[in-house]
């Protein structure tokens, strides 16, 4: 098997090939820098367009498309605390106060750093354990998979802010908005109110677009009398000379590349679960937890690093089973089929100089990056920031309005996004945390659908939640991320007198 | 792309003004609505088929596709019954999908909203079983089922779709009862029968083909053999007189006039016995069976009467 894997690198090192990764990688983070815009709606724009092309070079530009926008998405949340992808919004706890603190080009840096090496640690777990980890990924039937989604809600915990009743009424209404739409099971109408348009619930796009862009648009836009630029100055040096710095985070970047990778074999979750609980582990093993939140480079780090680790590993299960780890994962899917590669474990066999030429460009796509993005970040973006502040304000809602009118070519999306603008609006000025909702969103569903499904299949019986191994430990792991912390407090105060 | 498009919105206002007459179809582009998104499998089959019926049209016509995804189809389909019948809106068409949601949602189209172009896909079912399940013929599925009610859970994509109506109409065929387990999507429902979660499950063929050695694909709902597995039996073989499956084609508003339906039909004909075509549809997965124009009406009106047959006995919500 890894004889194919060597096999199929002549095939990718060629001009067109590069080229097409370059231009995948760049796209990417311009894609992912604007809000609203996502690596899913890029490649489902693309692949259309791939019809006529090599199969390998569609499948660079798309490989090079998902990592760059995965980093490309922590520019706007390091520097205007707006994430432009939903997993940047992890990205955003630390990068936007470094910003701040005039620390911005460094915050970058060590995304764009931590960006490629978890892109490169999920791409080698794709070359080399792509069959195996398929197997760990059938464990997981519906029984475990609500466990997962419960242990992803636990760790809201981490982030109800200052007031925890704020942050559970926050995460309560992520749930809400999961439920709006068809029912799972029954397809039943909730919260429709006769609108098609929201049949198949609401768009994690929509709603980040709206909560987290819009505020601080708001925010630019209500001094419009001051011309400054928006934000304090980037203060770059070299990357090769801020590189030596980040050696530190070496235990986080191993960390959260695991995360990462666990997260995207797993159907569902995404990048921005994994952005989530790496950050909420980084934090937790850090010497001064007190200090993230407030321009921790290693948050930055954390959650980088995740969010670029679940990319290739979120092709494991696509590839060998058809299914797929997340959104972008479904769209690659569907550009695979274009070129008639159906995914499956016959595709190993079938078709082995496409598939490992794929995993290559991941990661020639992931070592790219720091080049692509190093250069970008510190030098384009820069700039961006000197712009007036009604400018840039103006300018963001019209990304906005494109990126999420773009999703499905219709205005009643937009509408959407301006409710829950302001509702974010609102939510910000009275500090309700925004990150619970997201959370709550994207879990809420994930669990109600299992949950049901785990029902259904033990015909009503509870006990079929808790009835096979991986469940228990999922279990006993949930219990101790919320049992753990308070003895731990205990213990510490039994001590101190 | 765009150049491309106004010159021929720009060339199509010069024609109209000079009074082209209507035998003159196409003289602007065609808009194809697609009800699902890019990538997906009926996306898939519209833009392998459109080239082809921009080539049998011939005189330089042109096909746009338009992806209107949403609401399993139905957001694109409604905007198809409602555009005007001139022949510049066709839309792609799911069945049974379509008519079973004209029975279980408020849906503002029904049967007699299109002109029946063409059936282009039909995608049989199959019903597969895990490994760990031991069960590897009909024989055994059905006897299994009748010792022991409901003992077996059924995974599939969705209630109401065709591997859903199939299910049911292999029930009462066989006199048999399983617990269904509606997945959401294909995919979702496939895993969870390779990883021994759910016992068996109702697929398509398209979505099996890929894993004959990690399944037991115990029968093909189809006349004959497909060729897409051609070592497994038909359910006819095994004794159960059970044939099912999805079907995908296209479809226009209702009212065409029938100089443009004729026009459209001889293109969709000649099109689909294209070998080029064929081998495209044959590389994505889309098994292609043909049905053309009244025919397609009254395969509609067949799968409408079965949909509505489950829904009255058995309401999925």
């Amino acid at each position: 098997m890894y004889g194919d894997l060597l096999a199929a690198l002549p095939n990718v090192v060629s001009i067109e090939n590069f080229l097409a990764i370059v231009i995948g990688v760049l796209a990417g983070i311009a894609v992912g820098a604007m809000p609203g815009l996502s690596a899913t709606m890029a490649i489902s724009v693309l692949v259309p367009f791939t019809f006529g092309l090599d199969p390998l070079v569609a499948l660079g530009l798309m490989a090079g498309i998902y990592n760059g926008a995965m980093y490309g998405g922590a520019i706007p949340a390091v520097l205007l605390r707006i994430p432009g992808t939903p997993a940047a919004v992890a990205t955003s706890f630390d990068g936007y106060p470094m910003a701040q603190q005039g620390r911005g080009g460094y915050a970058l840096q060590v995304a764009v750093v931590s960006s490629a090496f978890g892109g490169i640690a999920s791409a080698l777990a794709l070359m080399l354990l792509a069959p195996p980890l398929a197997k760990v990924t059938l464990l997981f039937g519906p029984a475990e998979v609500f466990w997962i989604a419960v242990f992803g809600l636990c760790s809201i915990i981490f982030l109800l802010g200052e007031s925890p009743i704020k942050g559970l009424i926050s995460a309560c209404f992520g749930i809400f908005v999961s439920m709006i739409g068809a029912d799972p099971i029954t397809s039943e109408e909730r919260f429709t109110f006769g609108y098609l348009e929201l049949f198949d619930g609401i768009s994690i796009v929509i709603l980040l677009v709206g909560l987290y862009a819009m505020p601080p648009v708001i925010d630019l836009l209500e001094t419009p009398l001051e011309t400054k630029g928006a934000g304090k100055a980037l203060h770059t040096e070299s990357i090769f000379k801020a590189f030596p710095r980040m050696f530190g985070y070496w235990k986080t970047w191993i960390r959260s590349s695991l995360i990462g990778i666990w997260i995207g074999i797993l159907p569902g979750a995404g990048g921005s679960m994994a952005a989530f609980m790496s950050y909420n582990e980084a934090r937790r093993s850090s010497n001064n937890p007190e200090q993230w939140g407030e321009g921790e480079p290693e948050g930055v780090a954390a959650s980088e690093t995740a969010n670029n680790a679940d990319t290739a590993s979120a092709l494991i299960p696509a590839l060998t089973l058809g299914i797929p780890g997340t959104a972008v994962a479904a769209v690659m899917l569907g550009g695979l089929l274009v070129h008639g590669l159906q995914p499956g474990p016959m595709l190993f066999r079938d078709n082995a100089d496409v598939v490992f030429g794929f995993m290559w460009q991941f990661l020639f796509g992931a070592i790219l990056l720091i080049f692509l993005g190093g250069s970008l970040a510190t030098n384009s973006f820069a700039n961006l920031l000197k712009l007036p502040r009604p400018i840039l304000g103006s300018i963001i809602i019209v990304l906005m309005f494109i990126g999420v009118y773009s999703i499905n070519e219709r205005m009643f999306d937009v509408y959407l996004m301006l409710i829950f603008g302001m509702i974010g609006y609102v939510m910000d000025k009275f500090k309700f945390p925004l990150p619970p909702v997201v959370l709550g969103l994207i879990l809420g569903g994930f669990a109600e659908e299992n949950l049901r499904l785990t029902l259904l299949i033990g015909r009503g019986d509870w006990m079929a939640l808790f009835n096979n191994t991986t469940s228990l430990v999922l279990v006993a792991l949930t219990i101790a991320v919320i049992v753990g912390p308070m003895i731990k407090r205990r213990l510490v105060k039994q001590r101190k007198p | 792309m765009f150049n491309y498009k106004k010159k021929a919105a720009l060339m199509s206002a010069l024609l109209l003004t000079s009074g082209a007459a209507l035998a003159d179809y196409p003289e602007k582009p065609i808009t194809l609505i697609v009800g699902f998104s890019a990538g997906g499998g009926t996306d898939v089959m519209a833009r392998n088929v459109a080239p082809f019926i921009e080539k049998y049209l011939g005189d330089g016509a042109s096909i746009v596709v338009k992806n209107m995804p949403g609401a399993s189809g139905q957001i694109g389909i409604t905007e198809v019954a409602h555009s005007d019948p001139d022949g510049y809106t066709l839309g792609t068409y799911n069945l049974p999908g379509m008519m079973a949601r004209t029975l279980d949602r408020d849906a503002k189209y029904d049967a007699e909203s299109f002109t029946y172009l063409a059936n282009v896909v039909s995608d049989p079912n199959v019903i597969v079983t895990s490994k760990r399940s031991g069960i590897t013929t009909a024989q055994q599925f059905i006897e299994q089922a009748q010792e022991a009610p409901r003992s077996i859970t059924v995974g599939m994509s969705s209630l109401g779709g065709d591997d859903h109506l199939g299910l049911t109409k292999f029930q009462n065929i066989t006199d048999t009862e399983y617990t269904i387990i509606p997945f959401k999507g294909s995919s979702a429902a496939r895993t969870a029968i390779l990883g021994g979660h759910v016992s068996a499950g109702v697929l398509n063929i398209s979505e099996v083909a890929a894993f004959k050695d990690e399944l037991n694909v115990i029968g093909v709902a189809k006349a004959e053999r497909s060729e897409y597995a051609p070592n497994v039996p038909t359910f006819a073989e095994q004794g159960v007189d059970f044939t099912n499956g999805a079907l995908r084609g296209f479809v226009a508003p209702a009212g065409l006039p029938e100089d443009i339906q004729a026009k459209l039909l001889d293109a969709f004909d000649k099109a689909t016995k294209d070998p080029e075509l064929l081998a495209k549809m044959k590389a994505t997965a889309n098994p292609v069976e043909v049905t053309l124009g009244e025919d397609f009406e009254q395969l509609n009106n067949e799968l409408h009467d079965l949909a509505n047959q489950v829904w009255q006995t058995t309401p999925w919500k």
